[in-house]
């Protein structure tokens, strides 16, 4: 029982803070139908940007600020200097973006050193909780209740507020948002910068989570946010939670069955599910829900 | 027309007459095996602009390919024997197992849209990598293993010689290929997949053609760059190898045969000189930086590369010159086009 509980657990966390990648990634694709291979770069740079602030001001909260902060300045850079030229060209944009994430990857060694980073969990999140025979490690608990308020902060926001309302609209449909008088590029640049911040965030909590960062953590784990946006299907919010937390109970419960599939599971769901639904297991391509 | 093909085999004569000569003039092992590499690359190169050229599609995978390859000639020159046959035997094995894998991926994964193919060919080659490094009795893992070459290529100058006549070999077949009937249509799904398949083609078909074309010639550079080494690890299959056919695709010029073959050129050599230079300047040492950023200012400004540009500016250059010889050349092309 208490092996079964930790593994969820365990799947949970893993699978919140893909969710929190693959968020922006999803966003970004509905609306733009831009495939942002540089997200794992923001990731990264949001990892190190927060630990780094984190360890400069002793407050963990303030370096997930920073991570955030980071993550929206980069993406404001990014979309200004690197998306808004290839608008509609598949092949440029996939290009383009690979060739940023190799920069932001590159960069990090440069500011940051070569080496790998071990973060420590801050004090109040460290350590575990007894419940019975089931031991709950605290900061996988707090990753999940950070996941799950994210989530529901953006449902909100996506489908009851005027913002959702106009980015749902955008998704939809973009001329027509546009004849109606929505600024629609400036749409995408602020979305584009609420999924970079995500990614930051989801860097900055991965840290502590893994207890080391390192430059070339940004394209493995952009690799699992592409394979939950893929299973989720393409600009699906909610689609991408659910298959995120597939992707990351499947992780930890292949990595401790048959640990020799843990690394190939996820691709190979990828490849099963693009084979036979290659629209994603949730799409809702045009979605119309209230 | 005609003088400006004979202008292109003189060329081309020129280049292999110089690389030809070229060791009885200068055999220093530096340059040897620089352009050993080169040539290795560019087989490699040549081969993906087949598929990012020639067809349109992004692939991420190729480093999959290039490892199978490498993995194949490797294994079977350690397991078996270090003789020539058994070299060439082991390219013929890659070759199949490369041609079969991609008919196999290429016959999955093609129907998706562009996105979905990057990602899945990425996914595909990560599937590779782990299986390379999680199967130790014959791969040894990440740390690799050494293995003895065939005596005939022990000498540099000899090996050399080799790789030129591959290269030279691939890039006529490839030549031909991209200039035949089928080479045409790939071209066509470049352009407009749509119309090609409303012309009648079944797409998906001459996707996959391209797909195991390239497999195949990336197989062969895996082979060679693995006998250049005498020693394999888990490396050959990883992204930095994709990543250094796109780049060299892209900085040569998308489209044509030379322009990677150029852009290998251009790259090896600057990751020569500047991993030189590092020792002196350490921010050398990060190269990689500059690559990224020239590639990103080469997909905004430049995306036909080199050779592409250069070519552009041919075009516009004849077109100033027709102009000035005032002659209405142009108006009977104009004329043409509407009938």
């Amino acid at each position: 029982m208490e092996l079964f509980v930790n593994l969820v657990v365990n799947g949970l966390a893993t699978g919140m803070l893909i969710f929190l990648l693959a968020a922006g990634l999803t966003l970004i694709f509905g609306l733009m139908d831009v495939l942002n291979f540089a997200h794992g770069g923001l990731f990264v740079w949001g990892a190190y940007a927060g630990i780094f602030t984190y360890m400069f001001t002793e407050s963990f909260l303030i370096g997930i600020i920073g991570a955030v902060v980071t993550g929206a300045l980069l993406g404001l850079i990014t979309e200004k200097l690197i998306i808004t030229p290839v608008y509609g060209n598949h092949i440029q944009q996939i290009l383009i973006t690979l060739g940023l994430m190799l920069v932001l990857q590159e960069m990090i060694k440069v500011v940051f050193g070569p080496n790998g980073v071990a973060v420590k969990t801050p004090s109040y999140l460290a350590g575990s909780w007894e419940i019975g025979d089931v031991i709950i490690i605290k900061y996988r608990l707090f990753i999940i209740v950070v996941g799950f308020v994210i989530f529901g902060i953006f449902q909100y926001m996506l489908k009851r507020t005027k913002i959702g309302l106009i980015v749902r609209a955008g998704v939809q449909d973009k001329e027509m948002a546009q004849a109606l008088g929505i600024h629609i590029k400036r749409v995408f640049l602020y979305v584009f910068m609420v999924g970079a911040s995500l990614a930051a965030l989801s860097g900055m909590l991965m840290a502590p989570y893994s207890g080391v960062i390192y430059a070339e953590m940004g394209m493995e784990y952009a690799i699992l946010g592409f394979i939950v946006v893929v299973i989720g299907g393409m600009g699906s919010f909610s689609g991408s939670l659910l298959a995120a937390i597939l992707v990351g109970l499947a992780g930890s419960f292949m990595a401790y069955y048959v640990p020799v599939l843990s690394l190939a599971v996820n691709m190979i769901l990828m490849a099963i599910v693009l084979i036979f639904r290659p629209q994603g297991l949730f799409a809702m391509r045009k979605e119309r829900s209230t | 027309m005609k003088n400006k093909l004979s202008l292109k085999y003189v060329g081309f004569f020129l280049m292999l007459a110089i690389l030809v000569l070229l060791p009885f003039v200068n055999d220093s092992r530096t340059l040897m095996i620089l352009l050993t590499q080169i040539f290795i690359f560019g087989i490699l190169a040549m081969s993906y602009d087949i598929l990012l050229g020639y067809t349109g599609i992004v692939s991420f995978g190729h480093a999959m390919f290039f490892g199978i390859g490498a993995y194949t000639t490797s294994v079977m020159l350690k397991q078996m024997d270090n003789t020539l046959s058994i070299f060439l035997l082991s390219i013929v094995v890659g070759i199949l197992i490369a041609g079969f894998i991609s008919f196999l991926v290429g016959l999955l994964t093609l129907r998706l849209k562009s996105h979905f193919f990057a990602m899945l060919t990425l996914a595909f080659s990560g599937l590779f990598l782990v299986v390379a490094e999680k199967w130790r009795s014959i791969t040894y893992g990440n740390d690799g293993f050494t293995f003895r070459a065939p005596d005939i290529f022990r000498d540099r100058i000899t090996f050399y010689f080799f790789v030129l006549a591959c290269l030279v070999f691939i890039f006529i077949a490839l030549y031909r290929f991209v200039n035949s009937p089928t080479g045409r249509i790939l071209i066509a799904v470049r352009e407009n997949e749509q119309r090609t398949k409303s012309l009648g083609y079944n797409t998906l078909h001459y996707k996959v053609i391209a797909s195991v074309v390239a497999g195949t010639v990336a197989s062969l550079a895996g082979a060679l760059y693995a006998i250049s080494l005498r020693f394999v690890n888990t490396s050959v299959m990883t992204m930095d190898i994709t990543l250094d056919a796109l780049l060299m695709t892209i900085i040569g010029g998308v489209g044509t045969l030379v322009g990677p073959l150029l852009g290998a050129a251009v790259i090896e050599y600057a990751q020569h000189t500047l991993s030189g230079l590092a020792r002196d300047y350490p921010i050398f040492e990060r190269w990689i930086i500059f690559f990224g950023i020239l590639y990103i200012l080469a997909v905004i400004f430049f995306p036909k590369g080199i050779i592409g540009s250069l070519r552009m500016m041919y075009w516009k250059w004849r077109l100033k010159l027709k102009e000035k010889d005032k002659t209405s050349v142009a108006q009977p092309q104009e004329k043409e086009r509407f009938e």
